[in-house]
């Protein structure tokens, strides 16, 4: 074949030759594309598959710090929850009421034996007041009636005034144990109260926080088109430096409007906290001023209650013992007149009864201080048991708080990673993966767009 | 060369269509996912969940019944193991069938959109095919639905039973220690905390809490940690396979590579 055979003609059919190859080149290219997209679905190794450490990602969201501190508070309400200061257990306030029984029941006993004790005392004094009385009758022609009511009034005296001690000291005791049970009612009181505006408190700064955070996040999502504009301007080298200052500025000015929205918003969001803390602390004061007056009214009017019963009871059983003198129990001879007999049998009965009337009294008393001292205690382990459901409500309220809160942190990143995946051709990203072997780490990319979020 | 342009443009304008065709297609790959929240919602399932707790609850009261006056422990224990045994069997009874069910219609429908693998919906951050709505479709429709014909296609997803690797005793040895230390720690932190004054005090418990339990994990779990997952990346890179998830993560499909795994360790 000569040059001229390498005509014009054979030059187009070459071309045309050329053209069908490029063609050919093309659809084989671009079928091999879409068979690799299909391959996908077989058996092959897909190179497109991407995972990312959702861990890591979390660790780098804007919100993290608010995740974290949940978590810290998550541990420190579990910690807490066995500590003192928030709630005893139900075992512990068993034992105690436990204790306060035993003692109240020792101090009834006790009572009971100091009674029987003095039954036995003015027995013998009694005995020997009848033996005198006698034997100054028999010296003597009148009577020894007198002489025997005499002996029994000096009796009847010193039991009333052991009586008064008693019933004294019963009182006190009360009044004692009714105080001491107020002042920790009323600290509980204050602790639960404290803690109730604390979680108030918190809440109210959790909820402004979080909006300044969304607020931030939005700001920058409106802003980061013009921002990746400028900033792809000021990445052409070419750019003179009149243009680069304008583009600098541009974007300083940019970063001064976000910071000074969000300035203005966390200045207010202060101010609210600030009232809101006035607004608490004002709340406690009066809720806990009308509760312990309350209380304080309560115990009053039960000493004083107390008192009055008390004073009734002494009036009574003094009264008794002055009018009857009594010949206790003593043991009556023979050979008294009968009249004599008979009045010192009845005088012995009288003063018996009144005797055993007292000391049931007496030890009435002590079990109706006692029943009122375990009311006062199941009362405070009420609050007790108020507290310790609170704990539990705040743990549940933080859960939520946390699920929540790590929920929208991973659909954010979630679309993140959609858009790294995109730009780099993965078709599905998993994350928990145990250990990666060939699938693309798409972390460190990840990571970077959810930094400039911070920006 | 006219001709050459023509053809040249044409070349472009199917190359760009066959791409896009691509493109459109390239969110269709061989991994679906479910959401096993929303199959929990199905009739049938909520069913069986009300019998199920119907029946504790009447277990509830005769166990209360007749543990009444048992002091002995081992009565005490051989009368709970009796009860969580009645309450596993009915258990069974009411869903094994709904899973065998479930795991028929999730078969069927991979088979039918050529899926080599279906994984639980939370660990997808992106992509895949949602056969959530195929799958719920297929359990409340009439009849029974159709096993594939063919096993699951050999998938490029591998998967480990990481109960099963905990169990191998060197790892088991660390884990039940750094447990117990765990354990002794939380209780040491609680005690402190009874007696802490202020919340200076207990933040300072919590903390020197929560760094003893991180370094001692540091020190002792963490290297065994990173000698198994480079022992499993080995093996899935071996076997050619991409990722390895967690079983608990995946409902159907994928490439058992735990046996392998455990005779690396060994």
């Amino acid at each position: 074949m000569s040059r001229a055979n390498l005509s014009k003609a054979g030059i187009g059919r070459a071309f045309v030759r050329l053209g069908a190859a490029v063609l050919g080149a093309a659809l084989v290219s671009c079928a091999h594309a879409a068979t690799s997209t299909s391959d996908a679905g077989s058996a092959t190794p897909n190179p497109r598959i991407g995972y990312v450490r959702m861990e890591a990602l979390v660790k780098v969201h804007p919100l993290y710090s608010q995740l974290a501190r949940l978590d810290d508070d998550m541990a420190a309400l579990a910690l807490k929850s066995v500590g003192t200061n928030i709630a005893h257990s139900g075992e512990d306030i068993a034992k105690d009421e436990r204790d306060l029984q035993k003692q109240l029941d020792a101090a009834a006993a006790s009572t009971t034996a100091a009674l029987k004790g003095k039954e036995q005392e003015y027995a013998q004094k009694e005995q020997a007041a009848i033996n005198a009385a006698l034997g100054a009758g028999a010296g003597a022609t009148g009577p020894g009636s007198a002489q025997i009511a005499g002996a029994m009034n000096v009796q009847a005296q010193s039991q009333a005034q052991a009586v008064e001690v008693a019933a004294n000291h019963n009182l006190d005791a009360y009044r004692g144990e009714l105080v001491k049970q107020d002042q920790a009612a009323e600290h509980s009181l204050q602790v639960s109260l404290a803690e109730r505006a604390q979680r108030t408190y918190r809440a109210e700064a959790d909820r402004l926080q979080k909006n300044e955070s969304d607020f931030a996040l939005q700001q920058a999502s409106d802003d980061a088109a013009d921002r990746l504009s400028l900033r792809t301007k000021l990445s052409n080298l070419a750019l003179d430096d009149a243009s680069r200052a304008d583009v600098k500025a541009q974007l300083d000015a940019i970063d001064r409007k976000e910071a000074d929205a969000l300035g203005a918003m966390r200045n207010r969001d202060q101010l609210q906290l600030v009232a809101l803390q006035r607004q608490l602390h004002d709340q406690i004061v009066a809720e806990l001023g009308t509760q312990v007056a309350e209380i304080r009214k309560r115990t009053s009017s039960k000493i004083n209650e107390r008192v009055s019963d008390t004073r009734k009871e002494l009036v009574g059983q003094i009264g008794q013992l002055g009018a009857g003198g009594g010949a206790g129990g003593a043991v009556v001879p023979n050979g008294v007149t009968p009249d004599m007999k008979a009045k010192l049998v009845a005088l012995h009965q009288k003063f018996q009864h009144d005797f055993n009337d007292d000391a049931a009294k007496t030890v009435a008393q002590f079990k109706k201080t006692r029943s009122d001292l375990v009311r006062r205690f199941q009362a405070l382990s009420g609050v007790d048991t108020q507290a310790q459901a609170g704990a539990g409500q705040e743990m549940n309220t933080l859960q939520k708080q946390r699920g929540d809160l790590y929920n929208e942190m991973v659909a954010q990143i979630g679309r993140e990673v959609k858009v790294v995946a995109e730009k780099r051709g993965i078709d599905v990203v998993v994350s928990d993966v145990v250990a990666p072997a060939g699938g693309v780490d798409l972390t460190d990319d990840a990571e970077k767009d959810i930094e400039s979020l911070h920006e | 060369m006219r001709r050459y342009r023509v053809l040249a443009a044409l070349a472009a304008f199917l190359c760009s269509t066959v791409l896009a065709t691509a493109t459109l297609a390239s969110d269709v790959t061989d991994i679906g996912f479910v959401d096993q929240a929303a199959l929990a919602n199905i009739p049938s399932f909520t069913d069986a969940n009300r019998q199920l707790a119907g029946y504790k609850a009447t277990l509830d009261r005769q166990f209360a019944k007749e543990m009444k006056g048992v002091r002995d422990q081992n009565t005490q224990a051989r009368i709970a193991q009796e009860f969580q045994n009645k309450l596993a069997r009915r258990q069974h009874d009411l869903f094994a069938p709904l899973f065998d069910r479930a795991r028929v219609a999730i078969a069927s429908v991979a088979s039918s959109k050529n899926l080599s693998v279906i994984v639980d919906k939370r660990i997808v951050v992106f992509g895949g095919q949602d056969v959530t709505s195929s799958v719920i479709d297929l359990l409340n429709g009439p009849g029974d639905p159709i096993p594939p014909v063919n096993t699951p296609p050999p998938s490029s997803v591998g998967f480990v039973d990481q109960t099963q690797i905990d169990t191998i005793p060197k790892l088991k040895a660390a884990n039940d220690d750094f447990q117990k230390f765990q354990a002794d720690q939380q209780q040491q932190a609680q005690t402190k905390m009874k007696g802490a004054k202020s919340d200076s005090d207990r933040q300072q418990i919590l903390k020197d809490y929560q760094s003893a339990i991180a370094d001692k994990q540091k020190q002792e779990i963490q290297p065994l940690v990173d000698q198994t997952r480079t022992i499993i990346s080995d093996v899935a890179k071996k076997k050619g396979l991409l990722l390895v998830i967690d079983r608990s993560n995946l409902i159907y499909g994928g490439t058992d590579i735990t046996s392998d795994v455990t005779s690396e360790f060994k």
